[in-house]
């Protein structure tokens, strides 16, 4: 089994994307899927969660860390170790519009590429910080089902969490 | 609720038609097609979040609030701080639950618990939604007890230290509800902040509120901080002990804080309480300068020690501690080896300077253990650190150094020294006081240390060296002895011992070689023993030339067995007077075993197994090693020593003499051999080759001894454990040994038969049984007077009897029955085939009779019931030739009669017996018809 091998995609807009078996291993479900068909098969592998656009950006993350270490399994056990900031090739990566950012935590998360997963969620935060209810409501499209008196009645509460 | 599935939320532009169609179509778009993420992955983004954020996020539906407020995200907080408690958890939940039951049970929900319910409950149910109506009763319950409980503690708590918690009340009670945000600011209470965090299912998030908001404003301003005057907290709080014990907090505090960025902020917190420290730490240091041990030396010793545990503290006061620029202690323990020159051996070693030097150590040490528990609070625990330090930098240093010193100068005085500073160092651990703050397995602690720091790194090498020396010194031993035994083989003959009370003396000797295996190898009984070595020098007999104390002076024991010893002995084992108890039995052993010197030699195997018994007394002080390891690798070389021992012992040592003892025999030729009338009947190799026996059972009971005493008392070893090396080695040791013997007894019962054949044939004359034949009358009468034991018989009867009796008490009881058995038999047989070849008349009859007679009560002292048979058949037997002619009858009967013979002659066997009748030819007629005649009588 050479690193060299290519793998075929086939993603949900039917469009065929060739790409290196060890920039595709990256994705755990795509790695599993290739070692329960044995290898050789040359086959295409469907992707019907994801479409070409999305999966072309998360290939491109795949493609800048195939030499990363695998992750180990005991990595979220601690939840401060996740929680590093973003590397800057990241952080330009995750310069997209937020449909495409959601799309790639999506893709991300059904694909199981965790590292991709983190910096999006990572993203998301970021985005999040220092935002006003209203203002995160705008940005993620958040329906707000609170009276006044209820969701001031919140406030109140966590008081002590403001600066 | 958030499904996992991809799903797209539904259009919802409504504000579209206003603008133009490209930008209503670009807002919907971006409206329309915004992916929902699905509620595992929302969670996953608020973990990023910080607690501002996230709680500004609960506000924005019910949904994210619930997610926000999921108890689990709070528990893991707390537990991140190491607040949280499982075990409490749990049983608040189960009281809870159980109070339930009751108040239901009851049916009268108490009246207070209600009111307070629902005051508490409106925020929670308000929340929560009407979804969760059934739950909110439950919370109902479970708020107002908990407050009930609360309140109740807290009267306790005022009620015990009311001057301590201004405020704290009016915060407590309001605080499940929405803690204040100004009351955190109230130093006092959020120094205290930590400790009232307690562990109730579905309420994690308001007990890390209540630390969040004691501990956040100084935390984040911290992180903001630009110099170290800068933060708040220094300024909130005055006192160092304060800022320490808030700093420690923050520190813990900084553990849940997850939201990114945590690095940065860790980071700067761990600057400023490095600052912090430094600063403490100098006042420390300022304070030690100037002696000021109960004032500033304490009190910055707790500060620290309530900052992060005084770890610096500690250390800087062990550093700068006098007793580690002190020397001289080196050229104290150096004094030990002073008069061991290079080349000589260990005997000048002095242990009392390693003895001095450690009391003083000690006692240095205690004096320090009563200063840290003045300075340091009974917390810390300083003195083994201290002690490790000492340990490390000193004793180790110092006794690395002695040891190399002793190492090139002698290794003996090396194997010397190596346990001797051991025991000294055990005694210096042991001597040690606890301080105030010190474990309860304090001492193990301390002993521990001192092994692992100073020893660990000597002990392989020690063992290595002494195994080593074992086996030279018995290899030595041995060597030594063989080359001796071959510069005097030409000049010296086996000489025999006397056959007196062998038992008596071998039990004397392993009495007294059982005391001095008990005896402690004394590497060091007192400080002041001296340099009294009895059992480790190799030679016992050199042993106690500088004073045996320890063992008896010259009794008058070594001459209990009066036996006069050999003056033509041609080697006197014993020059000088033997001074010790053992050295003298083993003097008078070998003198009297000198008929196997030329086998092997027991002084040999005394000195094997006294250099095995120092080498091991040594190498097991190793196993009391407080490591495990290490002690274990003691054991182990212990064991090794031990089987060393059994080898040199057995596979060099007593297997080529029994060899060569056996290879004797078997090269014995009576017939040769004229000269042995000297020996009054005694078969010489064979004697010799019996003695052997003595002497391997006698090494034998040594070892066994020194096994129990050596190896199984100090549980070096586990007799029972069947896989041990040592137990192996000591079976196959045993088993050699036992083959030996048997080996040799055979051989030496096919000497010892082929001497009385020769007997037999050379000394029974013709007319001994059938004085008749040779015509001679007068010979005739002399006969009939003397009715005593022919001289063949005699002779035959002394010399089985003398070597049978050799073994007694030799051997163990089944070896010497089986061999007596084998000896008895073969001696029948012999005797039959000689009878067999003799022509007996009726008046030789009696003489026949007499040495019957002689053979059977030999035989009877055997108590060997089977064999007794046999020569009583024998006795019977020769009544046949008692019968005179004239009644053939009678001899047919008897020679039928098979009751007689006990079974053991058939009546052709019998008659075989009576062809050798002198006159058989007259009566063989007569008794044939008798007897065949009855016979068909009979049928």
């Amino acid at each position: 089994m050479s690193s060299s091998q290519m793998v075929t995609l086939t993603t949900s807009d039917n469009v065929d994307i060739q790409v290196e078996r060890a920039v595709a291993e990256r994705s755990i479900l795509i790695k599993n899927l290739l070692e329960d068909l044995g290898g050789e098969s040359g086959e295409a592998i469907p992707i019907p969660n994801v479409n070409e656009s999305v999966m072309k950006k998360v290939l491109e993350w795949c493609e800048q860390h195939k030499k990363d270490p695998p992750a180990t399994a005991d990595d979220d056990s601690d939840s401060r170790k996740k929680s590093t900031d973003i590397d800057d090739w990241d952080q330009k990566f995750m310069q997209v519009d937020q449909e495409m950012l959601f799309e790639i935590i999506l893709a991300a998360n059904y694909l199981d590429i965790k590292a991709l997963l983190d910096v999006g969620c990572k993203t998301v935060a970021n985005m999040i910080k220092g935002k006003s209810p209203d203002e995160i409501r705008k940005t993620f499209n958040i329906q707000n089902d609170f009276t006044p008196e209820e969701e001031d009645q919140i406030r109140r509460e966590n008081e002590w969490a403001e600066e | 609720m958030a499904s996992g599935s991809f799903k797209r939320a539904p259009v919802t532009g409504g504000a579209a038609p206003r603008h133009n169609v490209l930008d209503s179509l670009r807002a919907t778009q971006i409206v329309g097609s915004k992916p929902v993420l699905p509620a595992e992955l929302i969670a996953q983004i608020l973990d990023y979040l910080s607690i501002p954020d996230l709680l500004r996020f609960a506000r924005t539906s019910r949904r994210m609030c619930e997610m926000v407020y999921d108890d689990t995200r709070w528990v893991s907080r707390l537990k991140a701080m190491g607040l949280w408690n499982d075990v409490e958890a749990r049983r608040r939940a189960e009281e809870v639950r159980r109070r339930q039951m009751e108040i239901q049970k009851a049916r009268e929900p108490e009246e207070e618990a209600r009111r307070l319910g629902i005051v508490q409950g409106q925020s929670e149910a308000g929340v929560l939604g009407v979804g969760n109506a059934q739950r909110a009763g439950t919370t109902l319950f479970d708020a107002g007890w908990e407050e009930d409980r609360r309140r109740q503690s807290l009267e306790k708590a005022k009620a015990a230290q009311p001057p301590l918690e201004t405020g704290f009340d009016a915060m407590t009670l309001s605080h499940v509800a929405a803690p204040n945000s100004a009351t955190p600011r109230d130093p006092a209470l959020a120094l205290k902040a930590m400790m009232q965090v307690r562990s109730i299912r579905g309420y994690a998030r308001q007990e890390y509120g209540k630390v969040y908001g004691a501990m956040a404003p100084f935390y984040f301003d911290l992180a903001r901080a630009q110099s170290h005057t800068d933060p708040i907290l220094f300024r909130t709080y005055r006192e160092p002990e304060q800022q320490a014990s808030m700093l420690a907090s923050l520190k813990v505090f900084a553990r849940s804080d997850i939201a990114m960025g945590w690095e940065s902020r860790e980071e700067k917190l761990e600057s400023m309480m490095g600052i912090f420290e430094n600063a403490a730490l100098r006042e420390f240091e300022q304070g030690y300068g100037a002696g000021d041990v109960d004032g500033r030396m304490r009190r910055y010793a707790h500060v620290l020690v309530v900052l992060n545990g005084g770890a610096a503290a500690v250390d800087a006061f062990i550093q700068s501690h006098a007793l580690f620029s002190e020397s001289g202690g080196l050229g104290m323990l150096l004094d030990c080896i002073q008069s061991v020159s290079p080349g000589h051996g260990g005997a000048g070693v002095r242990l009392e300077p390693a003895h001095d030097y450690f009391r003083r150590l000690a006692s240095s040490l205690n004096e320090q253990g009563a200063v840290i528990d003045r300075v340091f609070p009974p917390s810390v625990n300083v003195l083994t650190p201290f002690i490790e330090r000492v340990a490390e930098d000193i004793i180790s240093e110092y006794i690395t150094t002695l040891f190399d010193e002793a190492h090139e100068r002698s290794l003996e005085a090396y194997l010397k020294v190596v346990p001797g500073v051991f025991e000294a160092a055990a005694k210096f651990s042991r001597s040690i006081q606890p301080s105030k703050a010190s474990p309860p397995d304090f001492s193990n602690q301390v002993a521990h240390l001192v092994a692992s720091k100073a020893f660990e790194q000597h002990i392989d090498l020690y063992l290595q060296e002494e195994l080593d020396f074992f086996k030279r010194a018995s290899d030595g031993e041995v060597t030594a002895w063989e080359k001796r035994l071959d510069d005097e083989q030409q000049s010296t003959e086996s000489f025999l011992m006397s056959n007196v009370s062998r038992q008596a003396a071998k039990r004397d000797f392993l009495t007294s070689f059982r005391k001095v295996v008990m005896m402690p190898v004394s590497v060091l009984p007192t400080p002041f023993a001296g340099s009294a070595k009895p059992a480790s020098s190799p030679n016992p007999n050199l042993a106690t030339t500088s004073g045996g104390e320890v063992l008896s002076a010259p009794s008058s024991r070594p001459s209990t067995p009066a036996l006069p010893e050999r003056s033509s002995s041609p080697n006197p084992p014993v020059s000088e007077l033997p001074t010790t108890e053992l050295a003298a039995k083993a003097a008078i052993m070998a003198s009297r075993l000198e008929g196997i010197r030329s086998l092997f030699s027991i002084e040999v195997a005394l000195n094997i197994i006294h250099a095995a018994k120092s080498s091991l007394d040594r190498a097991a002080l190793f196993v009391k090693f407080p490591i495990t390891q290490a002690a274990g690798e003691a054991r182990e070389q212990c064991e090794i020593i031990f089987v060393e021992l059994l080898n040199q012992l057995g596979g060099r040592h007593i297997r080529p003499g029994f060899d060569k003892a056996v290879e004797h025999l078997s090269h014995y030729n009576p017939r040769k051999l004229k000269e042995h009338g000297g020996n009054q009947g005694q078969v010489a190799p064979l004697v010799t080759f019996l003695e052997l026996v003595n002497v391997g059972d006698l090494i034998q009971q040594m070892v066994d001894v020194f096994y129990v005493q050596e190896m199984v008392a100090p549980k070096l070893v586990d007799r029972d454990d069947f896989l041990a090396a040592a137990n192996k080695e000591k079976k196959r040791f045993e088993q050699m040994l036992d083959e030996r013997v048997a080996a040799g007894l055979n051989k030496g019962i096919d000497v010892l038969m082929e001497e009385v054949e020769f007997i037999a044939a050379t000394t029974q004359s013709a007319t001994d049984f059938n004085p008749g034949a040779a015509g001679a009358v007068d010979v005739k009468s002399d006969a009939v007077v003397d009715v005593g034991p022919t001289e063949t018989a005699t002779r035959i009867v002394e010399l089985v009897s003398s070597h049978t009796g050799m073994l007694v008490g030799s051997t163990d009881k089944n070896m010497l029955d089986v061999f007596n058995q084998e000896v008895g038999l073969r001696l029948f047989t012999a005797l039959c085939k000689h009878l067999k070849r003799q022509r007996i008349s009726v008046e030789g009859a009696i003489k026949l009779i007499s040495d019957t007679n002689a053979y059977y009560s030999y035989i009877a002292t055997l108590r060997n019931k089977s064999l007794t048979q046999y020569f009583a058949a024998l006795r019977e037997l020769s009544q046949i030739y008692l019968i005179s002619s004239k009644h053939a009858k009678e001899i047919a009967t008897i020679i039928a009669d098979q009751d007689r013979y006990y079974g053991i002659f058939r009546a052709e066997e019998v008659y075989e017996f009576a062809e050798r009748r002198a006159d058989w030819y007259l009566v063989k007629r007569d008794v044939e018809r008798a007897m065949y005649g009855i016979g068909c009588g009979v049928m």
